[in-house]
């Protein structure tokens, strides 16, 4: 009985405290309307300033992306997909393994330039040593005539 | 997401309210204009996605967290303690019966008693000033509970603390409120 006459006391002070707040809180929102003119118009500037960043944010949202497409074609896109940043990395990638293969190519052409030298002197009937003869070594730097 | 329309409405019809709760926190109305313009647009650049109904509570939230960098950034300490304690623990009520008071103020909705020698806008002057007097916390309970209409819930989710607290906080607030009113003679 107790506990039910403490519980309505708490539900009716509740009720009045809630009465008392919103009474308040409506004081002050007459006291809000009536803000002083320069206050309202630096809010009504600072409104417009915000207002005027969304805008810019979602006319940058909108703005279309270029991209590069397979046969060197630019492609307009609104959103910047997953396929239009492959296909701006496909033709780096080609361009890295070309430009890998020729250096590749280029060093396999010298290696076996040089093999063909060496195999040439080896199975020839003069030997090696003759090269380094200093008659022929003045043979080579004797001008002819 | 909220179109131009819906944030420039609600935007609107929250600045001055807010910029009066930044006032009453931070005694400065140059700075509370700049701490409601942050707000604004940080609103607006971050979350431009939310529906509009999320609004009020994202915007009562940054409000809240703006205020609060303001006062790490003055670092006035005596300030800050005052404005931001968790609970006015001076608790000085002795015989003042609140239960009494609240029903004496109930009853006394639409007389104008003490406004007989004093002024409507004197009375609301007096409010403001009575509001500005309570501890932080009460006061920012009071005014999104009560003023932003927010229930329990969200004002407990802005203020980031538990919904008990909101309501001791509230409860607090107006009953400090009620007895600084009646004293003055004056019915909310």
């Amino acid at each position: 009985m107790k506990n039910s006459n403490t519980s309505v006391r708490s539900g009716a002070r509740e009720a009045l405290e809630s009465r008392i707040g919103l009474r308040v809180a409506a004081r002050l929102s007459q006291q809000a309307e009536g803000l002083d003119r320069d206050f309202a118009e630096r809010l009504r500037f600072a409104r417009e300033k915000a207002l005027q960043r969304a805008a810019e944010l979602r006319s940058a949202e909108r703005r279309p992306v270029v991209g590069v497409g397979r046969e060197g074609a630019a492609l307009l896109g609104a959103g910047g997909g997953w396929w239009v940043g492959l296909g701006s990395v496909l033709p780096l990638v080609a361009l890295a393994a070309g430009l890998f293969l020729i250096q590749h190519l280029h060093t396999q052409a010298q290696i076996e330039t040089a093999a063909q030298i060496d195999a040439e002197l080896l199975a020839d009937d003069l030997p090696p040593e003759a090269y380094k003869d200093p008659g022929f070594v003045e043979f080579l730097q004797t001008p002819n005539d | 997401m909220a179109s131009d329309k819906e944030l420039a409405d609600f935007l609107k019809s929250a600045e001055k309210r807010a910029f009066k709760r930044v006032v009453y926190a931070v005694r400065d109305e140059d700075a509370a204009l700049d701490i409601v313009q942050d707000s604004m647009i940080r609103l607006a650049e971050k979350y431009l996605d939310r529906p509009p109904a999320e609004l009020p509570l994202l915007f009562q939230r940054i409000l809240s967290n703006a205020t609060m960098d303001w006062f790490r950034r003055q670092k006035v300490r005596n300030a800050h303690v005052r404005n931001f304690s968790e609970f006015d623990t001076t608790d000085d009520d002795g015989d003042f019966n609140i239960l009494e008071a609240l029903e004496a103020l109930d009853g006394a909705a639409g007389t104008e008693s003490a406004a007989d020698s004093v002024s409507r806008a004197q009375i609301l002057l007096v409010i403001e000033e009575e509001i500005q007097q309570l501890p932080g916390r009460q006061r920012e309970a009071f005014l999104l509970r009560y003023w932003e209409e927010l229930d329990v819930a969200e004002t407990a989710q802005v203020m980031g603390c538990s919904e008990g607290s909101v309501k001791t906080h509230c409860s607090r607030a107006v009953h400090a409120l009620a007895k600084a009113l009646q004293a003055k003679g004056i019915a909310p």
